[in-house]
């Protein structure tokens, strides 16, 4: 039996005014690498929300490592969240503490309220050293020391990757993680993400606007709308019209919407 | 014809009622602008003013011998002013962080997805908004006494000694500080917080390592600012006896020793201006 990542069995979510999923079922398996492609709304970041155990689904059911999420305690739901790595479209950094302190949070989730205090204060060699390691491998191993706001944004972009990593995860997760960037970083960024995970071979879902970056980096795409699957597939078996036709349909929604109002 | 309304924006009409408020007032309580022309003290306003150029370096008055030297006088004024403020500030930064973080929103954030057992939605929908309300009254009810109040306070219930003194300023600082840390706190954006929960971070490591660190920088700044205001604080104080500056200010006043008022008054002046120059200084290494 090969072992299932990830498993979505008809899933609802449901917000007070949306219904951002509707009814999905799906599985990734471990070490895939996969890309979710959509038109914003249409509910990649619930997704990847469900599947680190931040959103509860409001029906079906969801199984992070043949695990269903609802039955987990706090304590076990903390555990699996510290193995999951999740890369913000925001990167969600402490903008005032330094490189080596941003990355070391990573590992809060396991460590003990004392422990990251004396952490954060006085990281010990080998933490520092393996922050270095990690910072040489996203390519910025300089700024160890240096103010995480005064980095640019792709490098701290880095920074966000290197937190992920330092969890030493099973998964990682990405929200739009290239959207603040230019297309050539962004091209960079995916590239070392893709590159990193496959060497560590971890399972990798990353939500993306840019088209071509997705059937350049992922063998698989998933292609949602409307918080459903349009289609699901290998990517070199999927043909172009498929494709545009998944951000098509918006446009056109866009100007009925405009000829009614 | 346009509305009145349209023609002045909000700011202008409440600038302007502001205004119209202030001269009502002026107006209840009699003011009198001639009072401020010292018409049968002319000589003692010029003589304090005067003085202002000459500030005394010994007594006025001849002392009897082995009196400590007036400026060691201004010195330990000084000295004791500095200590007052220190450590009523020091307590009032303990109790204003214990305080504010207990009625800070953040501190109470729920993760949403935690299991909904029903001691936690006992906890949640009864037992914290009850605590954060008592705090926040508790609070309320301690800042809105000014230090000078709870100085008198203090005074007739317990006579002044040097720790009900340094309460006086500690007590109400407290709340200032709960109120503005919790406040600090609140508008502080929270995305790293809820990554370090998203990472299966603790609700102590989500608080202290999200979302503490990127407030501190302001905390710091707002208490090195209230350290000047207690200060002044505790200046005052000694005119209730305690030994800071204004103990010694007092009888140079009544005496009207007016070069030795300024000599005090000149070093309270430099002590502030010092401080006020140091936390800038902090406060932009800090920031930047």
């Amino acid at each position: 039996m090969t072992s299932h990542e990830f498993e979505l069995e008809n899933v609802t979510v449901r917000f007070p005014s949306v219904t951002a999923l509707d009814s999905i079922s799906l599985t990734i398996g471990t070490g895939e690498q996969i890309a979710l492609v959509g038109p914003s709304g249409s509910g990649k970041t619930t997704l990847l929300r469900l599947f680190n155990g931040t959103i509860r689904p409001s029906s079906g059911c969801v199984r992070v490592r043949q695990v269903d999420t609802r039955e987990l305690s706090s304590m076990k739901l903390r555990q699996l969240r510290s193995q999951i790595g999740f890369v913000h479209q925001d990167l969600s950094l402490v903008p005032n503490l330094n490189v080596l302190q941003n990355v070391l949070s990573g590992r809060m989730g396991r460590e003990s309220f004392s422990q990251s205090l004396r952490m954060m204060l006085l990281p010990i060699q080998s933490e520092t050293a393996n922050v270095h390691k990690l910072l040489e491998r996203v390519g910025i191993e300089d700024k160890l020391f240096a103010r995480t706001d005064r980095l640019s944004g792709g490098q701290q972009q880095r920074v966000a990757i290197a937190r992920a990593l330092y969890q030493q995860p099973e998964a990682i997760l990405a929200d739009e993680p290239v959207s603040s960037v230019d297309p050539a970083r962004a091209k960079d960024t995916i590239g070392l993400l893709t590159k990193i995970c496959r060497d560590d071979n971890l399972t990798m879902c990353v939500s993306l606007h840019n088209l071509d970056l997705a059937r350049k980096f992922f063998p698989r795409l998933i292609g949602l709308r409307e918080g459903a699957i349009v289609f699901d597939r290998q990517t070199s078996e999927l043909d172009d019209d498929e494709f545009h036709r998944l951000y098509q349909l918006t446009e056109e929604e866009m100007l009925s919407d405009k000829v009614e109002s | 014809m346009r509305p009145l309304t349209r023609i002045f924006g909000l700011r202008s009409r409440v600038l302007l009622g502001i205004l119209i408020a202030g001269g009502w007032a002026a107006w209840q309580l009699q003011l009198d602008f001639h009072e401020l022309l010292p018409s049968n003290r002319w000589d003692t306003a010029r003589d304090f003013f005067h003085a202002a150029l000459s500030p005394a370096i010994v007594y006025e008055d001849p002392t009897p011998p082995g009196t400590q030297p007036l400026l060691a006088k201004v010195a330990k004024g000084i000295w004791q002013t500095i200590c007052f403020a220190m450590t009523a500030i020091s307590m009032a930064i303990v109790g204003g962080v214990l305080l504010g973080f207990l009625s800070s929103s953040a501190w109470w954030e729920d993760d949403p997805v935690r299991d909904t057992n029903w001691l936690r939605q006992l906890l949640r929908n009864l037992i914290n908004p009850t605590i954060v309300w008592l705090t926040r009254t508790f609070v309320v009810l301690i800042r809105s006494i000014h230090e000078l109040l709870w100085a008198i306070l203090f005074l007739s219930a317990m006579g002044l000694n040097t720790l009900t003194a340094i309460l006086a300023i500690a007590v109400p600082y407290t709340g200032y500080f709960a109120k503005v840390f919790s406040e600090i706190i609140d508008e502080t954006p929270r995305d790293a917080a809820y990554a370090i929960r998203e990472l299966g971070g603790s609700p102590f490591n989500v608080f202290f390592f999200g979302l503490l660190p990127r407030a501190l920088p302001d905390i710091t700044a707002y208490a090195c600012y209230r350290f000047e205001c207690a200060l002044r604080s505790s200046a005052v104080m000694g005119f209730f006896g305690i030994p800071t500056i204004g103990y010694y200010l007092r009888p140079a006043f009544d005496e009207q020793h007016f070069h030795e008022v300024w000599t005090y008054l000149y070093a309270l002046i430099l002590l502030i201006v010092i401080v006020d120059r140091w936390s800038d200084l902090l406060r932009r290494r800090i920031t930047q």
